[in-house]
């Protein structure tokens, strides 16, 4: 027994007290959410802060003399004099399954109530896009359950597509569209024991949005009952500018722990315009020399870097895909704007809004001719591609001869068949909010369309001939529906189903 | 904006005139300074006080804060001073002073690095980690 006091003694007597070094420094200034600090002779780009009083902060310009920080948080709490620590942490985000159905600020920290959240993962808020080696080409859709975009501007897994229009032209219903969309097809994969299905899990990062839409977002999710699958990042207009600018990177890097962990994301950036703007405060604040419209220098690599992120990677390198929709709002419809152009060239295609298409109750109001995707149509699925491949075209023909048209000349039968068929298609394409249409009744009615079966319904009863199409086929020919959505082709047998139901139910049709 | 960056570019190059083999020199920085007041440069008062900024950074960086809760025994003294000089590698100012919040224990603060051996900051550290 001594002798285990003695040795004990001896481990205490040999034990040295260590004191780490901490590098600190003195806030000079505070104020618009920025600090000035002298010292932090040792700091890094971007490494978290600690200011006291719980207060954390981010350095963001290192100068010769002292360190400029963006302030998360209340900043009235701290006075010049302060000291200031640096953690040697680079700003990082919990990241996980733990977040789906949760509400976050641009931290990660819920701001639902739910209690904490359940991660063990952190991700650094900044990091660098996969490279070339790690990716792959895009191959697998993201069925945004949006006729007119699955069907003519189809979005691949790990693809950026911009999503563009005016104020209230349905751009973030589009996204809440598609965030439904993925739900209904991951909790029927689920029930289904689909082992073959990757479920799609969607972050949705609100920058600069007012509270009270926000929450209404949150209820619209939670009724379609796509929370289960959804993480949102929140940080609204009452949010400093510096939580703003980092909300967006925040989510990217939630959305990478799904891509490194072989699960695909879906990010939704509503909007960058607004992220664009918080930059440019931070920026102005922080003495950056500005610009263009006063945006700083590097704002075009502010968006780039964050979009770069979304990719789809290699088996070896993760197995995952993130996919991103930014948003971008312009005025009066103008695309040659700074933060538009900008966007525009940095992503992989552009679904554009118009106001004028949206008051004419097209919805939604996307304009064929502007919008693009790059790279979708290599995920497209087989049997969309078989009944959709020409409708851009066709559409494009259709416009053209209707402006035509309205001289009041007369036309040619088939002129006037061309403009039929269009005014058809395009009452097809028009879908009231969240209200998702499966891949599998898209290409049914799509095929049917192609087909002169809808050219003698009247425009005005085409949405009601939709209607009752659908619930025919989805009762009464599950199994047809079924067989498309498996086989993802149409082949001739399943042609000559379709064409039998079509018959059939002109045979009901009144 | 422009005429701040100016007086920074000022400051810094009376700055470089003030050192003497990559350090400063106190004479010749009074002499800088007697120089500058001389002359009838309109922006003088705003180099001058960017110039003291620089030589109190510089100061700072050269001079060791040792706050102890109980005064501290000249042996002590003298191996903390013979501790920093062997670490910095240069002479080093120091200053004692008796800080009895500290509790126990010591902090010592040279430019921006901080040791703190107290028992106050080993608390706060404490508190940080709940």
């Amino acid at each position: 027994m001594s002798t285990l006091v003695q040795e004990i003694e001896a481990r205490i007597a040999d034990a040295k007290a260590v004191t780490a070094r901490q590098n600190v420094g003195v806030i000079r200034e505070v104020g618009d959410g920025v600090a000035r600090v002298e010292g932090l002779s040792d700091v890094m780009l971007n490494e978290m802060l600690d200011l006291g009083h719980g207060i954390t902060g981010l350095a963001l310009s290192l100068e010769e003399t002292d360190v400029g920080v963006i302030i998360l948080g209340d900043d009235t709490r701290l006075e010049e004099g302060g000291e200031v620590r640096a953690t040697g942490k680079l700003l990082q985000v919990p990241v996980g399954k733990g977040l789906l159905g949760r509400v976050v600020n641009t931290l990660g920290q819920p701001l639902d109530g739910k209690g904490p959240i359940a991660s063990e993962v952190a991700y650094p808020v900044e990091k660098i896009a996969p490279g070339i080696m790690r990716r792959r080409p895009i191959s697998q859709p993201v069925q945004t359950g949006i006729m007119a975009i699955d069907a003519m501007i189809p979005i691949g897994r790990g693809q950026r597509e911009l999503i563009i229009g005016d104020r209230s032209t349905g751009k973030t219903t589009i996204c809440i569209d598609t965030i439904i969309s993925q739900s209904h097809l991951n909790s029927a994969a689920e029930a289904a024991g689909d082992k073959d299905y990757r479920p799609l899990y969607c972050i949705y990062v609100a920058i600069g949005q007012k509270q009270s839409t926000i929450a209404r977002l949150i209820s619209v999710l939670e009724e379609a009952g796509a929370m289960p699958y959804t993480v949102i990042v929140a940080a609204p207009a009452a949010d400093s500018a510096t939580s703003q600018y980092l909300a967006p990177f925040s989510g990217a890097a939630m959305g990478e722990w799904f891509m490194d962990n072989g699960m695909d994301a879906l990010i939704v950036y509503d909007d960058l315009s607004k992220h664009a703007v918080a930059y440019r405060q931070v920026s102005l604040v922080l003495k950056r020399p500005s610009g263009r419209e006063a945006y700083p220098g590097d704002v075009f690599y502010l968006h780039s870097r964050l979009l770069e992120r979304a990719a789809r990677v290699g088996e070896k390198y993760g197995n995952g895909s993130l996919t991103a929709l930014p948003v971008i709002e312009t005025q009066a419809g103008d695309v040659s704007a700074y933060i538009p152009t900008n966007v525009i060239s940095i992503t992989d295609g552009q679904i554009f809004l118009e106001t004028d298409l949206f008051y004419q109750g097209t919805r939604p109001a996307i304009s064929v001719g502007i919008s693009v995707s790059r790279v979708g149509s290599a995920a497209q699925l087989k049997a969309m591609k078989q009944v959709a491949g020409r409708l851009k075209g066709d559409l494009a023909q259709f416009r053209e001869l209707a402006a035509f048209a309205q001289f009041g000349s007369e036309l040619d039968a088939a002129t006037q068949a061309k403009i039929d068929r269009g005014k058809r298609i395009i009452e097809l394409f028009n879908q009231p909010q969240y209200s998702p249409i499966p891949v599998d009744v898209q290409v049914a009615l799509l095929w049917i369309v192609q087909n002169g079966y809808m050219d003698l319904i009247p425009v005005d009863r085409l949405k009601d001939y939709q209607a009752r199409l659908t619930e025919y086929l989805t009762t009464s020919k599950a199994d047809l529906l079924g067989k498309i959505a498996k086989e993802k082709t149409l082949s001739e047998a399943l042609t000559t189903q379709l064409k039998a139901a079509a018959d059939q139910f002109k045979q009901i049709w009144t | 904006m422009r005429r701040a960056r100016q007086i920074k570019r000022d400051a810094k190059q009376l700055w470089r005139l003030s050192l003497v083999n990559g350090s400063l020199d106190e004479n010749r920085a009074r002499l800088v300074v007697e120089r500058v007041i001389e002359s009838r440069h309109t922006g003088k008062s705003a180099i001058l006080s960017q110039f003291l900024r620089l030589v109190r950074l510089d100061r700072a960086r050269h001079a060791a804060q040792v706050a102890s809760a109980a005064p501290l025994d000249a042996d002590t003294r003298a191996a903390v001073e013979e501790g920093l000089a062997r670490r910095y590698g240069r002479a080093i100012a120091t200053t004692f002073v008796v800080d009895p919040t500290l509790l126990a224990g010591m902090r010592l603060k040279v430019g921006s690095d901080v040791y703190d051996g107290s028992v106050k900051g080993g608390l706060a550290a404490l508190e940080a980690r709940f």
